[in-house]
């Protein structure tokens, strides 16, 4: 049934890739996704710096503008320093965001609708900082579990919900992105399938069917919004994750 | 809109967090209930940290250092 809400996010297996520890590995509608999302950003990436002008075309302002806002984006937040994990953070954005856009258009299928792929990115963030901040700042970076000026007594639960409240980072990284693409499609198929419901009930039914159709439109746009903003929040944490490392102490 | 989905998701996080630790726990140590209500309340607290961290009205970790 297509009024299912439920439906496009269902994974299907395109073909097989192999067998590992008696466990399938396939190469799914979400793969598919993946490197559609990968072949949009090298193709916008690589037609950009290709022609070189000093007059930028479209797509080497495009491009251009993804790079200095990424870039902006680091340097304000983490520093010049920041600008090391230029890669990191442009590829997250990036792959974040053209996935989002293109799961917008009709048919297609949301990378980041599933928490598995939104916990990937997340962990790799969380994993980043991590080891990054213990090469740096050795082990004092367990200093900051600690807080100063505690009560011997209490000081152990204190230090406990600490680890805890670090480590619960990566879940509301990854929470965020899935959760907000997730209900903003389902809202989406909702709203839709409202029209074709009112319908049902003739010619009165089409004319109240205007409401939800107005709604549909509405919240695309709304979508076109969340699908920037969730990506350049997930990069803008990232970045404030990984000023935490760069620059302890303040 | 930013900013409050922010902090709605630091909190809802600490609170799924905790619970699935607390799940975990009892899981693999059979203390069902006690497991889930303290990480319950522990991961609350957690979330409600950095909810405060987030909207900063409290000192980061980092500057611990």
């Amino acid at each position: 049934m297509a009024a299912d809400p439920i439906h496009q996010f269902q994974i299907t297996k395109l073909f097989t890739l192999g067998h590992i520890g008696g466990q399938e590995i396939a190469f799914t509608n979400s793969s598919a996704y993946m490197f559609l999302s990968v072949a949009v950003i090298s193709l916008l990436m690589i037609g950009g710096s290709a022609s070189r002008q000093l007059v930028p075309g479209r797509i080497q302002s495009m491009a251009e503008l993804s790079y200095e806002f990424v870039a902006n984006t680091i340097r304000s937040t983490a520093g010049s320093e920041g600008m090391k994990f230029f890669p990191l953070i442009f590829s997250l954005f990036m792959f974040i965001m053209v996935s989002n856009l293109i799961g917008i258009i009709p048919y297609t299928f949301t990378i980041s609708s599933h928490l598995i792929v939104t916990a990937a990115l997340a962990l790799l963030v969380f994993f980043t900082v991590l080891l990054y901040g213990l090469y740096k700042n050795g082990l004092k970076f367990f200093k900051i579990f600690v807080p100063s000026g505690v009560p011997i007594y209490i000081l152990p639960l204190v230090v406990f919900i600490e680890i805890i409240s670090f480590f619960l980072r990566p879940v509301s990284h990854s929470v965020r992105l899935f959760a907000n693409m997730l209900a903003g499609h389902i809202a989406l198929k909702v709203f839709a399938s409202f029209i074709a419901m009112l319908g049902a009930f003739g010619v009165l039914g089409w004319v109240g069917a205007v409401l939800p159709l107005g709604l549909t439109m509405a919240l695309t746009a709304l979508e076109l919004l969340v699908a920037f903003l969730q990506a350049y929040v997930f990069a803008i944490l990232t970045c404030i994750y990984l000023n935490d490392a760069l620059h302890p102490g303040h | 809109m930013a900013v409050g989905l922010r902090l709605s998701s630091e909190l809802v996080a600490g609170v799924l967090g905790g619970a699935a630790l607390g799940w975990g726990f009892d899981r693999l140590l059979s203390t069902s209930p006690w497991g889930l209500i303290v990480f319950l309340l522990l991961g609350f607290t957690a979330g409600v940290i950095n909810v405060m961290r987030a909207a900063g009205v409290m000192a980061k970790q980092s500057e611990r250092l």
